[in-house]
């Protein structure tokens, strides 16, 4: 059926209104013929029959014309509906009888397009889908920039310097996202907004209960206390109660009054919020300091202002907020104040994730790209040489008369159906990678590496396969069949008839021409293959590199954990002699060595720092000193196996009252002691009361609180005994395995402090591999697509170099019956597989050098250009191109000479 | 020979499909075939049987296709299709009925 309409392609064109006359032709003739037979005249008979018809034969085929185009329309379109159909159907017999061929094929394809579709869903959600609020592109995020320090945060007077003086919003709102604990029956840490009162209206976000906070609230400090919960909280802690409205929810031990209830899903810019509280309930002296800066702003435009419009406005703004409250010597916490100050306004969007983040993401899309071209490129290879075998039976078609067009198609939708049948293998592929990429944890893992720049609300969480990645897989499948199907369909149909119809004779030659093309294949796959060595191997040293970083301190047999100690629940004055019990109840558990307070746990990117003075030196603004501030227990430095390199380590009479002392670490010796002896300096360090002077008694090695990646900052370390103590983490060596000595730390901390939360409970060799985590997961799926690419070029080699020997038996034949050895013949043939290698080696190293630049920041301690990567990598690609084409040679030097000549 | 009659409307689409339930033919056999059984009764219009034909293929009551005639010409036939079958049953019924109340109305003697 199918072969049959493929020669009457182009043949004669019976159309629906040939087929009209033709139809009335015969009737005419018929009747005549009928009247005749009764005894009429010719003449009459002709006569009559005209009559019956209406007239003349021009008229009848007028009046059936009209019906007779209809349907020409639809014969065309049924044709090529058939013709397709037919097409599919010989397409998918063709495959069915090289089972093979297909399931190679089908596999490559589906983990090409599958793989694709995964990392096209995650940079979907985390790059391109608009942001879940309404009208997204309106929304603006503003802040305040140092310059030298980069954006910062607000305060609540410079936002209302700058809320009075702007004119390109019709809303803005503050925002800062605080771990809070739910009191009550049963505690619960979870993650509190403080908001203005115009957050959800600037975001376009309707209640699902209840109303929205009173204007008026913004008048504050002091405001009365409201919440709006999200509708998680709503179903959890009051099952869904639809009267919680007035009802009271009870944070750090506050009573909060809720007036509203969230819509399901929303959980504030951050993500996570529980509930969003007005920051306006605070005490006076929390909100009306205009250097504690804090807060996140965003804005949404008023109508007819351009993003644009709204930067400059912020730039010119920026130097006003910053006159409006000079800074005053001495008040400072946070930071030093650089000379200039200005604003600055930028779509919401723009921030949705840490630029580190979109880059790694979009290396890795290229690279799940490349992987997708090398599987095009093999199987062109594969197809081209099944055109080959197949020549004989073109050359046919193509003699009785069927279009080049006409087969290419025909090709073609056999390539096509293979990239459909790869397609949707690769969905289940696709759907496994998104469901993997979806249960990323952002929140820890982003933040231990600095990379939590974004908007919370845009998570690994919100990856799925939804239609968006559908259509991108349907769109790359289809461009796929075609991109690979193309190329041995053209060369296929351009067959040489005469010379191809000859069965067998002159194959050298045909094969040679398509030999060449398959040879250029291979050298692209193999640089292709190249270049995602190269990237591989760079993330691979990188992440060595990360592995090998001594962090300053031995995280093996570790146990961390965090114990939520609300204000009120402990009195101030109370805290020491709370936390000595609590560590005295710990170190008492058996499998327990030691225990040890901090304020922040290293590895945190980066804990609360402020600035350092000395006693002995002029105050100047350049002066200051930049230092990270760490509160610890004595035991400390200790149990984390940090060295004392100087000095002495605090004592347990180092308490309140006693001198002020303090330690450094040997980077803040070196940034700011040099060529002197800090121990037995006075330094003046601008919190917990130490501003008025303490003694440098110590100097202790450097522990990397920030990222892995970065070398530890000037840090100054405070006994806790002697400063009102803030939040502590809990630090417990172990004998052995942390978690076998969990439970029973956790039993111990539950019967001491019943009513405080436990969280954060993890071992620090966890918090260590997570510091890792993004290198090693860029790592790891980087390795894994070079693998699949160096596999793919393997076997392309193999097949270029098999039907190679395959085509020169006949030639090796009579090379060895001359004389030639087995050995020369296995040269022969390797010489020839390496040469492709090389080529291939020689582009891909431009390529690669070309492509990794974009990785630059993804690395760590390696360059771009690393040539032990490279070397490595060419080497471990010629190994596997020489291999593969070592079987061919050997089945070349095993030719028996007597029957090769026989056969050729 | 009565004089021949011209056929009421809509009952030439009925009489060519009880043609075509006879037997697949082409468009001059019905024809014939319609001025046999009727006893040369019926003047079957031959423009209109060619109209009539074309509509039904398009309705998908009919179809055709090309043949060889017993005398080695290419000739279109059709054929009836399942609803065409269905529809000849219909409208078929109809007719008659139609036919019957016609005969009962007219032969009513006085």
């Amino acid at each position: 059926m199918s072969s049959r309409r493929l020669f009457q392609f182009g043949g004669s064109k019976r159309t629906a209104r040939n087929e009209i006359r033709e139809e009335l032709q015969y009737h005419l003739d018929a009747r005549i013929a009928h009247l005749t037979a009764r005894g009429m005249s010719s003449e009459a008979a002709r006569e009559e029959a005209l009559r019956r018809l209406g007239g003349s034969l021009a008229d009848a085929e007028r009046r059936l014309g009209a019906s007779a185009e209809r349907k020409e329309r639809r014969l065309n379109v049924r044709d090529r509906f058939l013709d397709l159909l037919g097409d599919a159907r010989y397409a998918v017999r063709g495959l069915l009888r090289r089972p093979g061929f297909t399931t190679v094929a089908v596999l490559t394809l589906a983990i090409g397009i599958g793989a694709n579709t995964a990392i096209y869903s995650a940079v979907d959600a985390l790059l391109l889908r608009s942001l879940p609020f309404r009208d997204p592109g309106r929304l603006m995020d503003i802040v305040q920039v140092a310059t030298d320090e980069g954006p910062t945060e607000w305060s609540r007077p410079k936002y209302l310097v700058f809320r009075d003086a702007q004119k390109s919003y019709a809303t803005l709102a503050l925002h800062r996202e605080t771990p809070t604990t739910i009191t009550g029956t049963e505690p619960e840490r979870v993650s509190v907004e403080e908001v203005t009162t115009e957050y959800l209206k600037t975001l376009g976000v309707r209640l699902a209960l209840g109303a929205d906070f009173p204007p008026e609230l913004d008048n504050g400090p002091g405001a009365r206390k409201l919440a709006l919960i999200s509708d998680a909280l709503w179903q959890r802690q009051f099952n869904a109660d639809p009267d919680v409205v007035g009802k009271t929810l009870s944070l750090n031990n506050q009573p909060w009054e809720i007036i509203a209830v969230l819509p399901p899903g929303f959980r504030g810019l951050s993500g996570r919020a529980e509930a969003l509280v007005n920051l306006t309930a605070r005490e006076p002296d929390a909100l009306n300091e205009a250097w504690s800066l804090e807060f996140s702003m965003i804005g949404r435009l008023k109508d007819g202002i351009a993003p644009a419009q709204a930067a400059a406005e912020a730039r010119l703004l920026g130097p006003r907020i910053y006159e409006a409250f000079p800074m005053q010597q001495g008040t400072l916490t946070t930071s030093k104040v650089p000379e200039k100050w200005t604003a600055e306004a930028r779509p919401l969007d723009s921030i949705r994730v840490a630029s580190g983040l979109k880059r790694s993401l979009l290396v890795l899309f290229g690279a799940v790209g490349l992987v997708l071209l090398i599987a095009c490129v093999n199987l062109a290879n594969l197809l081209v040489a099944r055109a080959v075998a197949r020549r004989q039976e073109i050359a046919v078609r193509l003699a009785i008369g069927a279009g080049r067009t006409r087969l290419v198609r025909m090709l073609v939708t056999e390539s096509v159906v293979l990239a459909a049948l790869g397609g949707a293998v690769g969905l289940t592929v696709a759907m496994f990678g998104a469901r993997l990429l979806s249960t990323i944890n952002p929140q820890e893992t982003l933040q231990v590496q600095g990379l939590d720049g974004g908007i919370g609300a845009v998570g690994f969480d919100s990856i799925r396969l939804d239609a968006r990645a559908l259509v991108f897989a349907f769109a790359v499948t289809v461009v796929v069949g075609l991109l690979f199907g193309l190329l041995p369909a053209v060369r296929a149909t351009r067959a040489d008839l005469t010379s191809d119809l000859k069965e067998g004779s002159n194959a050298a030659r045909g094969g040679r021409r398509v030999g060449a093309s398959r040879r250029w294949l291979v050298v692209a796959e193999v640089a292709l293959a190249l270049v995602l060595l190269a990237g591989s191997g760079l993330m691979i040293r990188s992440l060595g590199n990360l592995l090998s970083v001594d962090p300053g301190f031995d995280s093996s047999n570790m146990l961390t954990l965090r114990l939520s100690v609300p204000a009120g629940d402990v009195a101030p004055d109370s805290m020491p002699g709370f936390y000595e019990q609590l560590q005295s109840r710990i170190a008492a558990v058996p499998g327990v060595q030691q225990v040890a307070l901090a304020d922040c746990p290293p590895l945190n990117n980066g804990c609360n720092g402020t600035i350092m003075t000395f006693a002995d030196r002029p105050q100047t603004s350049s002066g200051n000193a930049m230092v990270g501030v760490h509160w610890v227990s004595p035991s400390w430095f200790g149990t984390m196996r940090v060295p004392l390199e100087r000095g002495r380590l605090f004592s347990e009479t180092d308490r309140l009252g006693t001198p002020k002392v303090v330690l450094i670490n040997e980077a803040a010796a070196r940034a700011y002691f040099r060529g002197e002896d800090p121990i037995g300096k006075k330094v003046a360090v601008y919190q917990g009361g130490f501003h008025t002077g303490a003694e440098v008694i110590g100097i202790v090695g450097d522990v990397r609180f920030g990222t892995i990646d970065s070398t530890a900052r000037p840090d100054v370390y405070i006994s806790y005994g002697q400063a009102r103590v803030p939040r502590m983490m809990i630090f417990v060596r172990t004998a052995g395995d942390p978690w076998a000595a969990a439970s029973s730390v956790r039993a111990a901390i539950r019967e001491f402090a019943p009513r405080n939360p436990l969280y954060d409970i993890r071992a620090m060799h966890e918090r260590v591999a997570t510091a890792s985590a993004q290198t090693r997961f860029s790592a790891v799926l980087l390795g894994f697509f070079a693998a699949v690419a160096l596999s793919l070029a393997v076997m392309g080699i193999y097949g270029v170099m098999s039907f190679a020997v395959a085509q020169r038996t006949g030639e090796i034949g009579i090379r060895m019956a001359l004389g030639a050895g087995r050995s020369r013949v296995l040269r022969l043939v390797i010489r020839d597989g390496a040469l492709l290698a090389a080529t291939g080696v020689l582009i891909g190293f431009v390529a690669a050098l070309g492509a990794t630049r974009v990785m630059r920041s993804l690395l760590f301690e390696v360059t771009t250009t690393d040539p032990w990567t490279y070397v490595g990598m060419a080497v471990i690609l010629a190994a596997a191109a020489l291999l593969a084409s070592w079987i061919p040679a050997r089945r070349a030097a095993g030719i028996d000479p007597m029957v090769a000549l026989r056969r050729g | 020979m009565t004089e021949s009659l011209p056929l009421l409307k809509g009952t030439l689409d009925v009489l060519v499909l009880k043609a075509l339930a006879w037997a697949p033919m082409h468009g001059f056999e019905i024809a014939s075939w319609l001025e046999n059984k009727s006893s040369g009764s019926f003047d079957v219009d031959d423009g209109a049987l060619y109209y009539a034909l074309h509509r039904m293929e398009e309705r998908g009551l009919i179809a055709s296709e090309w043949r060889l005639t017993d005398n080695n010409r290419r000739a279109r036939y059709y054929k009836i299709r399942p609803a065409g079958r269905t529809h000849l049953r219909a409208e078929g019924a109809n007719l008659a009925r139609y036919a019957r109340a016609l005969t009962e109305i007219l032969s009513t003697s006085g």
